[in-house]
């Protein structure tokens, strides 16, 4: 059975979250070490590397859930109202990365690290899926 | 697009829970396509046909027969 009985989320969004929770608890464990190692250590070329890498390993794997998810998701609703928020949220972060890299080519605004520009995919899909929630229970009553 | 799945549904006494199972979706697509938010794919349109024993257009208005009723 595809449908689960009581719960607003199907099993392979249940799967994503679980997944990204998982992943989310790696992150919180492996960046604070690696950061404290890069501000307080010299370390070789190769290490600084593994480092980076192994930072970006969860937040890669994160991507990678999603990807899992619209593959496994058997709900035509649910799978197409992931694509949309996919889509509002990459359409806005390209975009806000375009300006931003231009206001930071004309002097205007500061750079900014490479990563924030995923952590505001992250946070905008976030945000739509939390609006469509409220918004779908506030039309079901 | 319009359709009559709140009316066939009710007339079998069934919950959105129960249609959602019966062809293997969430509750909430049950209720989307119920008020026209969503339109189910082909493939979900005839499973939703064929639980009812009814064709398609008998259960969904096509949306060009419609404006063209309007005209």
């Amino acid at each position: 059975m595809l449908a689960a009985k009581t719960s607003d989320f199907t099993p392979a969004q249940r799967a994503h979250t679980r997944r990204v929770l998982l992943l989310l608890l790696a992150y919180a464990v492996i960046l604070p070490p690696l950061v404290w190692v890069r501000a307080h250590r010299q370390v070789s070329d190769l290490v600084a590397l593994l480092m980076a890498i192994a930072a970006s390993l969860p937040v890669l794997g994160m991507f990678a859930s999603w990807g899992r998810y619209l593959s496994d998701e058997r709900d035509e609703y649910h799978q197409a109202l992931t694509l949309k928020r996919i889509a509002i949220a990459t359409n806005a972060t390209m975009g806000a990365a375009v300006v931003w890299g231009f206001l930071q080519a004309f002097g205007v605004m500061p750079l900014i690290e490479a990563y924030w520009i995923p952590t505001i995919w992250v946070v905008i899909q976030g945000t739509f899926g939390i609006i469509e929630l409220f918004a779908r229970r506030g039309r079901e009553g | 697009m319009e359709n009559r799945l709140r009316v066939l549904r009710a007339a079998r006494s069934w919950s959105q829970q129960d249609l959602a199972e019966r062809i293997e979706v969430s509750r909430q697509s049950v209720n989307a396509i119920e008020t026209g938010k969503y339109d189910p794919s082909l493939p979900l349109a005839f499973r939703i046909a064929e639980l009812f024993d009814m064709p398609i257009e008998e259960i969904f208005v096509s949306p060009s027969r419609r404006s063209s009723k309007a005209i």
